[in-house]
């Protein structure tokens, strides 16, 4: 429905018009130019822009802090989360000198430890911290760190000063610790029955006392005292770094501290001021080390000669080992496979020839008695060409004439042998030589032993018509026997070679 | 956790430091009773971790050391059931604790209850009754009770701190 104003009306909107210009005048345009600046944002955005930074300089800096520090925490991790690479290049010159320092400090560190437990572990005050170690239970580690410290803080426990209630406690591992609580109390009740009994100003405090190696340094605030326990001899320094400690605590935690009714959790994070004090210094280590091999040069003689003793039987051990292996490895008919020493004795395992031949001369040059060795091998047969070699000779018994020899790896056996040991021999040197394991294309009869063999089965006329000769048949050596004979000379003849590849009779019947 | 300092009073041959033996971690030796006049130890009752005080007795010639009750949260105390004078001995000891520390919350240990002797007077009922605080029989060598006295002292001081 439209909307139709009444004449009276529109007369009211006039006058109120009218009236608003008397009233405003020239400004009416200016606050309408305001009103378009307030309602535009993009207009009110470059007017805070142009305020934003010296309101920021004039605004009470904490309150500012206070209010920022939430979305500018979140709006931190959101971006380190979405640009981790972005931001780990950014913090890497802040950073890495701190990390390298730290890790080069760590290796430092390591390094000095490796160094004196070495030294330790090899001089007559390592021996004798090691037999106490056994005595008394303590580990060796602990006794050993004690002994090289000048000092080290052992404990440190913040206390509230009014109830003797512990607030927070920093400790090494390697002690065995009281019940902190009870101790910070105990110290707390020292503290009273110590200005109660001794001191009339009430204002006085027990600051150090010392029982055996431990000093107890104690740092007091207004409500908190810091108790300090130390092993050894700490510096002066110590009592700074303690009340400097306490400062940092009473500025940290003033509400909680004011506060303070036993409840130790509003107390988070406060580890971190405390854990600066847990200092420690090693005793100079050029002096010491100095010191102690002069005082220990005998231990170091001693060990030095028995790793000389046993390095000479190494080398002694290994050298016989090595040697065996090495004629071993030449003799035919042996292939260890391992050698080794075992009670006392150079064990050989492996594959041995029964007909192979151990080195023992050689070795014997070497002060390697036979009795030595052991040999615990499987027996085989070596086609090794000495092997065949020995074994032929072995086998067949040369008579003088004949010959083994080996020319490209392939055994030879030739000469002139006596017909009677070739006709002995016959079927095994045939076996032989089809196994190909020799060659007997230089091997024949000598004629002198087929003539003394006819010798003595002929007459004289009968042998001189015997005509002998040599002649290649079947790639074989054999002598011929010629001639012409009698019917029963011929039959004779031909019986005596019958059998025989040797020999060939080729004589003839008188035509 | 939570920690709070609690104080053994009462006096000298009342059974202290046999009820706190009962039932507490002991960590050091009672020769400190003698020497510094305080014994240490610790116990933990409903998540609470209690350092208990265990102050040297009030006898003829030496009163009880009250700067050693700084800071409590809580009192027991202990009294000896067989002897009268112990028992009205807990009204000076407790104007003593009251002058140093203030209204704390306390619980009344009548100890040695195994005996036959055992008893409250009616003064003394009237009086612990009046302040309201809770009175254990206990027995130290028994066991009756210990357990309770130090229960009912931590229920009072988390009511306090509620």
């Amino acid at each position: 429905m439209s909307k139709i104003e009444k004449p009276h009306q529109a007369e009211e909107l006039r006058q109120i018009e009218e009236l608003r210009r008397i009233i405003f005048g020239a400004n009416a345009d200016e606050l309408a130019a305001l009103k378009q600046r307030i309602e535009d944002v993009e207009s009110r955005a470059r007017d805070v822009s142009e305020v934003l930074a010296p309101a920021i300089r004039n605004t009470d800096t904490s309150a500012l802090v206070s209010s920022l520090q939430g979305p500018v925490s979140l709006s931190l991790k959101q971006a380190i989360r979405s640009e981790p690479e972005e931001y780990a290049e950014i913090l890497y010159p802040v950073m890495a000198p701190s990390i390298r320092r730290a890790i080069s400090q760590a290796i430092s560190s390591l390094l000095i430890t490796i160094n004196r437990t070495v030294e330790s572990a090899t001089s007559v005050k390592g021996l004798r911290t090691r037999i106490q170690s056994l005595r008394t239970g303590v580990p060796y580690g602990e006794l050993a760190l004690r002994e090289s410290l000048l000092y080290r803080v052992e404990n440190v426990h913040l206390i509230d000063r009014e109830s003797g209630m512990q607030i927070s406690e920093v400790t090494v591992d390697d002690i065995d610790n009281l019940d902190g609580d009870a101790v910070s109390a105990m110290f707390s009740a020292i503290q009273n029955f110590v200005q109660d009994s001794f001191s009339r100003d009430r204002k006085a405090r027990l600051t150090d006392f010392k029982v055996g190696d431990h000093t107890v340094w104690v740092a007091h605030g207004p409500k908190l005292m810091l108790a300090c326990v130390i092993h050894g001899d700490a510096p002066e320094g110590l009592k700074d770094d303690l009340y400097d400690a306490l400062y940092k605590i009473r500025t940290n935690y003033a509400i909680q501290i004011a506060g303070f009714d036993g409840n130790i959790d509003q107390f988070d994070g406060i580890e971190s001021l405390l854990q600066p004090l847990m200092q420690l210094q090693i005793r100079d280590g050029d002096s010491a080390v100095s010191s102690s091999i002069q005082k220990n040069s005998i231990p170091f003689i001693i060990v030095g000669l028995a790793l000389l003793y046993f390095g000479y039987l190494w080398f002694v051990h290994h050298n016989k080992l090595s040697t065996v292996e090495y004629y071993l490895k030449q003799a035919p008919g042996i292939a260890a496979t391992d050698v080794y020493w075992e009670s006392g004795k150079l064990v050989i395992e492996g594959l041995k020839d029964p007909d192979a031949t151990v080195p023992y001369g050689a070795l014997e040059a070497y002060d390697i008695d036979r009795q030595l060795l052991e040999f615990k091998t499987i027996p085989f047969r070596s086609l090794e060409v000495d092997m065949e070699l020995q074994r032929f000779r072995n086998e067949l018994i040369l008579p003088a004439g004949v010959y083994l020899s080996v020319r490209d790896s392939v055994i030879h056996l030739y000469g002139e042998a006596p017909i009677k040991w070739l006709n002995a021999n016959d079927a095994r040197i045939r076996q032989l030589a089809a196994d190909n394991r020799l060659t007997i294309m230089g091997l024949s009869a000598s004629l002198e032993s087929v003539s003394d063999l006819l010798r003595s089965n002929f007459a004289i006329q009968d042998l001189n018509r015997i005509r002998m000769s040599s002649n290649t048949r079947d790639n074989l050596l054999v002598v011929e026997v010629g001639g012409t004979f009698e019917p029963d000379t011929l039959a004779l003849v031909s019986a005596l070679f019958a059998g025989s590849r040797w020999v060939v009779v080729t004589a003839k019947k008188p035509i | 956790m939570q920690k709070k300092k609690i104080c053994m009073v009462g006096d000298f041959s009342v059974g202290k430091t046999s009820l706190t033996q009962k039932f507490v971690n002991n960590v050091f030796s009672d020769k400190y009773l003698t020497t510094i006049g305080v014994k240490i130890d610790t116990a933990i009752v409903n998540d609470t971790k209690l350092i208990v005080w265990d102050v040297a007795g009030r006898d003829s010639l030496s009163p009880i050391n009250a700067s050693y009750l700084v800071g409590a949260s809580g009192v027991v105390l202990v009294a000896d059931g067989t002897r009268a004078s112990t028992v009205s001995g807990l009204v000076d000891i407790w104007q003593t604790v009251e002058k140093r520390i203030g209204i704390v919350p306390v619980v009344v240990a009548m100890n040695k209850a195994d005996l036959e002797d055992w008893h409250i007077d009616d003064e003394s009922r009237a009086f612990f009754e009046k302040q309201a605080w809770d009175i254990f029989p206990t027995s130290a060598k028994v066991g009756d009770n210990v357990e309770k006295v130090f229960k009912k002292l931590v229920e009072r001081i988390q009511s306090q701190d509620n």
